[in-house]
């Protein structure tokens, strides 16, 4: 799910970043509200969770792979800000040490993994708070709405970006794109979310180790 | 809150299952992909921007795949952390 440099015409990067400045600005201030001795190690964790979800790739038929992202586990325990700029601290990391998704696609990155996901499992959750399966839904579709959205941001690509039919950029269209990307991820990958989700949420309750959600 | 790190532990030490695939991710292939279906790379895919990334792909030259998965998660983990108690420390120098 991570878009590598090149994939994405400039304009692209140009509005991707445009769009998430202002908003890693209201995380930022949102974490720092809600960090303290007792919610570091915990916020810490969770982010390192994310990353390490991150590294394992499930490979699927059709020879592609993907993985979870863990951004709705931080969501329903935190607020949507808070995962949403931890998320995007892991994607950071990933692409300037260990070149996984790009650095022109950051803010395109970010805005799909992070923010997408994250804002949309957080309300999806509290509509569905007293449901036994709330954790797993808000994974699923936190995971299935970021996919979206890559769909979205690649597929247009060949439409915005080419030069006399020859795609300067990501070259596959919708048609192509959509069901490989949301498709694998309604199947597989947001299955994965769920179920991490699921039993990382109910292990933390059940071990006390947060009271019941802050939500 | 310790119990938060049994989790943490019981994924870090499984991690070289995350290895086991070789399909690269949808929209994450190699300039040779492009070839091989398109019959050309694409401009831009191919005068991409290129950092200098201190372990690229979760590897390092000279060390085994292994333990160098396992450095990159220690990396990573070591980093986040890092990140936070700056915010908190800075935090605290401003009251």
């Amino acid at each position: 799910m991570h878009i590598p440099d090149g994939y994405l015409s400039p304009l692209t990067c140009i509005a991707t970043y445009a769009i998430a400045l202002p908003l890693w600005l209201i995380a930022f201030k949102k974490l720092k509200e809600q960090l303290d001795e007792t919610t570091l190690p915990l916020i810490a964790s969770l982010s390192a969770l994310s990353f390490i979800i991150m590294m394992f790739n499930i490979p699927i038929p059709g020879g592609t792979s993907g993985h979870a992202v863990g951004a709705s586990l931080i969501a329903i325990l935190f607020g949507p800000w808070v995962a949403a700029l931890c998320v995007s601290l892991v994607l950071l990391i990933q692409a300037l040490v260990f070149a996984d998704g790009g650095v022109t696609t950051f803010g395109a990155n970010a805005l799909l993994m992070a923010f997408t996901s994250s804002f949309v499992s957080y309300y999806l959750y509290t509509f569905l708070k007293n449901k036994a399966f709330a954790p797993f839904i808000s994974g699923w579709a936190g995971i299935v709405s970021s996919s979206i959205v890559l769909a979205l941001i690649l597929g247009i690509q060949p439409i915005i970006a080419s030069v006399d039919g020859q795609p300067l950029y990501f070259p596959f269209d919708f048609a192509l794109t959509f069901p490989a990307v949301v498709g694998s991820h309604i199947l597989f990958f947001g299955l994965v979310e769920g179920i991490f989700t699921h039993l990382s949420y109910r292990y933390i309750v059940k071990n006390k180790i947060i009271k019941e959600s802050v939500l | 809150m310790k119990k938060i790190f049994y989790p943490l532990f019981a994924l870090l030490a499984l991690i070289p299952l995350g290895l086991i695939s070789e399909n690269p991710a949808w929209a994450e292939w190699d300039t040779a992909y492009y070839q091989e279906v398109l019959g050309f790379v694409p401009k831009g895919i191919n005068e991409a921007f290129n950092m200098k990334a201190l372990m690229p792909d979760y590897n390092m030259s000279g060390i085994n795949e292994v333990v160098a998965y396992y450095l990159s998660a220690f990396l990573g983990i070591a980093l986040i952390f890092v990140f936070f108690y700056i915010i908190m420390i800075g935090k605290k120098v401003v009251k």
